[in-house]
């Protein structure tokens, strides 16, 4: 009878968990009209400069509320003015001037100057937050983040009137007007400062005064609700009413919030999420590469890592695509070269595998099939989800040439101490630009200092970077791959794999784009009426 | 009423386990319901995500199914069910308190991501595939239940202790019989009285030239002594050297009472090898003897029997003496008799019986009912 019952109850059980296809789809409701609708599972702020993790629904956020003086062509990459009217260099391309738009309002009605973006800038180099790096090539920046230089007044940029503001570089940097598209360089007004530092905009949400195509209208724990602006200076291109972004616990619940009808953008889990929406939404997914480079970056104060040949074998040795699990296959991508896929320049082939070559450079280098060859020791945070990579990377490199490998556990504090600290022979890194150009990335070559490459400096490099720098266009695109491919030949570093962002979309959201940046303007989109008469089609995901 | 033992009767109590896990309970629900009114009541600034309805820890669960746990725990102690049975009984709970965590977690993201309650299937799906189902729960069950088993074996190990130090005693107490029943039986020998009498007989049987007799009787009353003084030393012994022992007594006993004591022995052979308490005919015989035959000049008989029915052997000392006095017959309160019946109850608990009655129209019968045993049986 017992087991009667315990079969009844398991077989319940299976049914109660089986997965669904069949669920209803809850209607929008009409307050809800033309209004967008995102899901997100990381806390967010309102502060453009208070953030602590990377995370393109914060780019959103605060993209939706302010407006840079630039944005990048989700196209092309390059920057296209926005709150500017436009910009010009002075000869020696270290000073750059931008004019901006006279038509620029904040949400109170109050114009939009360039003393705004003075005092936001000024801020930002006064906070802890790790960020203030962004304005580290504007002249004395640096310094004055450091407590070198105590006057604010000192940094690079200038008001010269309410309309035109003049950026001062330390040197050329051909990259720094894509950089102003950064959400962390959008303009404060005055009366914002306090209220973000207090967190009063939770309170009180409509006396926060932003530039950007929509205002805070809600605030709370379950999210952020933002009504279009109504001194927005382009407010008629703006398709949608509002937006919400809606508070969710995880990414799998941001995934079911999406199939039951609740939001209509969602990111996905990274892995693990089940095939399948329980509903017939209709729901299609996008996929973007992210401008992220994880990489095994050798350290070459040790022997016999000084060896080229050591580094190149062990470059040769790896075994990138078997490495990926099935789960997470399309998220993420070997990574042949040191620079993905981008806007107006795909990635090159500048790596290969091999192991016989591998094992030839071994042991020309005096290791043949890795005798006398030392325990490589990798710090690694195990909680980290690329510990399973490591594992089968390493299992590689001692399969195929003898070399051992000890991953010495740590907790991510700990790993980053001892990396710092130059203790280790192998660590593993990652890297993510934060303007759509490949110099960007490579530049962590040309300043290894700043970028914890312990004992290497090739000035070489810097000289090339310089010169990529002083050039645009074409000339530079050639400039930066023969960078890149002395770079990937020097092979100081391991490009490991590459990353692909995954975003679920009701079908009826219109106008979406991929950004390697994950900051879509959401303004540009829309909510497109269901089409009439047509069936109902299975959630495909 | 002893006002010292009052906290522990109260805490030996159940229902005051009860009364406080209720009140717990309900406290714990009233605190949860007031901080949740505004949500409840529907006001549209509340978010369930910051009252404690959500953010209460998931473990505070565990009140509200202790009583179950502790309840089965118990159950499984007082059945003493077989372990396979338990194990899987323990295991059935322990996921029903799991499936009951992840239940309450299940529905906290349902309310709080505002889903229909048709997507609660969907959430412990997805909880599952994305591996966020907790089996801590499960860890902890077990780990109690160890606990409460732990504690019960060591109840249990203490109430044997306790237990065997009991028995300890008993089994002294017991011995302390028997060797008071033996030196009772040689106090008894070496009664004065009855030693004046048997050397008095002595003495009577030289001076008639009776030497033969008189040296049968001193040889007897060594004897008599003689295995008065080992039987110290044993608890049982066969049925045929405890006749022997009380043949010797009669012996002593047929020269003073003269021609006027007649005993009889009504024994079935097969209860000769019977193991039997020793000594525990003698003081029977002697009560028949100093309240039976000495009493009434008239009688004279006194009859030993041993039969067995099934498997249990009945003694029975019989003498056609005068009725037993009232008060003997109600409370059975000789010394003697209170000896029989204690060290038959040490010995064979329930199952050993024991009568003193008149038998009309002439004499008492005492009668001994315990389990027949047989040294020579495997």
């Amino acid at each position: 009878m017992t087991f009667a019952m315990s079969g009844v109850g398991v077989l319940m059980l299976a049914v109660f968990l089986a997965p669904r296809r069949d669920l209803p789809v809850l209607p929008r409701p009409p307050e809800d009209r033309d209004v967008l609708r995102v899901a997100y599972a990381m806390p967010l702020t309102l502060d453009p400069q208070g953030w602590q993790f990377f995370q393109p629904t914060q780019n959103q956020l605060i993209l939706s509320l302010w407006e840079p003086l630039i944005e990048c062509d989700p196209e092309t990459g390059q920057p296209l003015p926005v709150a500017a009217a436009g910009w010009r260099w002075s000869d020696d391309r270290l000073t750059l001037t931008l004019s901006l738009r006279p038509e620029g309002r904040w949400s109170n009605g109050d114009p939009v100057t360039a003393h705004d973006y003075v005092r936001s800038w000024r801020r930002l180099l006064s906070r802890e937050t790790g960020w203030s790096g962004v304005l580290f090539p504007i002249r004395n920046a640096e310094a004055i983040h450091r407590g070198e230089l105590r006057d604010p007044a000192a940094l690079g940029v200038e008001a010269l009137d309410d309309l035109t503001l003049r950026i001062h570089l330390n040197a050329v940097r051909s990259t720094l007007v894509a950089e102003l598209a950064d959400p962390l360089l959008v303009p404060l007004h005055q009366s914002s400062v306090p209220l973000l530092e207090a967190y009063d905009y939770v309170r009180t949400p409509g006396d926060l005064v932003t530039n950007g195509p929509f205002r805070l209208e809600q605030s709370g724990p379950d999210g952020f609700r933002l009504a279009v602006s109504p001194h927005y200076r382009d407010r008629k291109s703006v398709a949608l009413r509002g937006l919400e972004f809606v508070r969710t616990e995880s990414p799998a619940l941001a995934r079911l919030l999406l199939a039951a009808g609740r939001v209509d953008v969602a990111i996905p889990p990274a892995a693990g999420a089940p095939g399948g929406l329980p509903t017939r939404r209709r729901v299609t997914e996008e996929t973007e590469t992210v401008l992220k480079i994880l990489s095994l970056d050798f350290n070459l104060a040790r022997e016999p890592l000084r060896d080229v040949r050591v580094r190149r074998a062990l470059a040769l040795a790896m075994n990138r695509a078997d490495a990926i699990p099935e789960s997470d296959r399309g998220r993420m991508v070997p990574a042949y070269s040191w620079v993905p896929d981008m806007p107006g320049r795909p990635a090159l082939a500048a790596m290969r595998e091999d192991a016989a070559e591998a094992r030839r450079l071994l042991a020309e280098a005096g290791y043949p099939e890795g005798r006398g060859f030392p325990v490589l020791i990798l710090p690694v945070n195990a909680r980290h989800e690329n510990y399973a990579y490591l594992h089968a990377w390493t299992d590689s490199w001692f399969r195929e040439l003898g070399v051992r490998t000890y991953l010495a556990l740590e907790t991510g504090e700990g790993r980053k101490r001892r990396v710092e600290a130059g203790d280790y022979d192998v660590a593993i890194n990652g890297i993510l630009a934060t303007v759509p150009d490949a110099g960007d990335l490579l530049s962590v070559f040309a300043h290894p200092e700043r970028f914890n490459i312990p004992s290497w400096h090739n000035p070489e490099f810097t000289r090339l970077m310089a010169e990529a720098n002083r050039t645009a266009g074409a000339d530079r695109l050639a400039l930066l791959e023969k960078f890149e491919r002395r770079v990937m030949d020097e092979a100081v570093t391991i490009p490991t794999l590459f990353e692909r962002r995954r975003t679920l979309l009701a079908v009826e959201v219109g106008g979406w784009y991929a950004d390697p940046l994950g900051r879509q303007a959401l303004k540009r989109l829309s909510i497109r009426p269901p089409e009439k008469g047509e069936p109902p089609r299975e959630g495909r995901l | 009423m002893n006002r010292a033992s009052l906290p522990g009767r109260w805490l030996r109590d159940w229902r005051f386990w009860g009364l406080l896990w209720l009140a717990g309970l309900l406290a714990g629900l009233g605190v949860l319901l007031w901080d949740a009114r505004g949500w409840l009541a529907g006001a549209p600034e509340a978010s369930f995500r910051l009252t404690l309805l959500n953010q209460w820890p998931v473990w505070s669960l565990w009140w509200v199914v202790a009583p179950a746990v502790l309840w089965l725990q118990h159950r499984l102690t007082l059945l003493d069910r077989h372990w396979p049975w338990a194990i899987a009984l323990h295991t059935l709970m322990a996921f029903l308190i799991a499936g009951l965590f992840l239940l309450a977690t299940a529905v906290r993201l349902l309310v709080a991501n505002h889903l229909p309650w048709s997507f609660l299937p969907v959430i412990l799906h997805d909880l599952r595939a994305t591996g966020r189902w907790d089996h801590l729960p499960l860890l902890i069950y077990f780990l109690a239940v160890s606990v409460l088993y732990a504690a019960g074996y060591h109840r249990q190990w203490r109430a044997g202790q306790l237990l065997t130090g009991e028995l300890r005693v008993a089994n002294a107490r017991l011995e302390t019989r028997l060797v008071r029943a033996s030196l009772d039986a040689l106090k008894m020998q070496l009664h004065p009285h009855f030693l004046f009498n048997t050397l008095n007989s002595i003495t009577s049987l030289i001076r008639n030239d009776r030497a033969r007799e008189a040296e049968d009787v001193v040889a007897g009353l060594g004897e008599l002594l003689r295995r008065a003084l080992e039987h110290r030393q044993e608890s049982v012994d066969t049925l045929e050297h405890e006749l022997d022992f009380l043949r010797r007594y009669f012996e002593i006993e047929s020269i003073r009472f003269q021609d006027r004591l007649k005993v009889e022995y009504d024994i079935a052979p097969e209860c000769l090898r019977a193991l039997v308490p020793c000594l525990m005919l003698q003081p029977l015989a002697e009560n028949a003897m100093k309240h039976g035959i000495s009493r009434d000049p008239e009688a004279k008989l006194l009859r030993l029997g041993a039969r067995r029915e099934r498997d249990r052997l009945v003694l029975s000392v019989y003498n056609d003496g005068p009725p037993l006095p009232k008060d003997e017959l109600v409370t059975g309160s000789g010394i003697g008799v209170q000896n029989t019946r204690a060290r038959l109850h040490m010995l064979y608990g329930e199952e050993a019986r024991f009568e003193l009655r008149d038998q009309p129209p002439h004499g008492v019968l005492a009668r001994l009912t315990f389990p027949f045993t047989d040294p020579t049986a495997p």
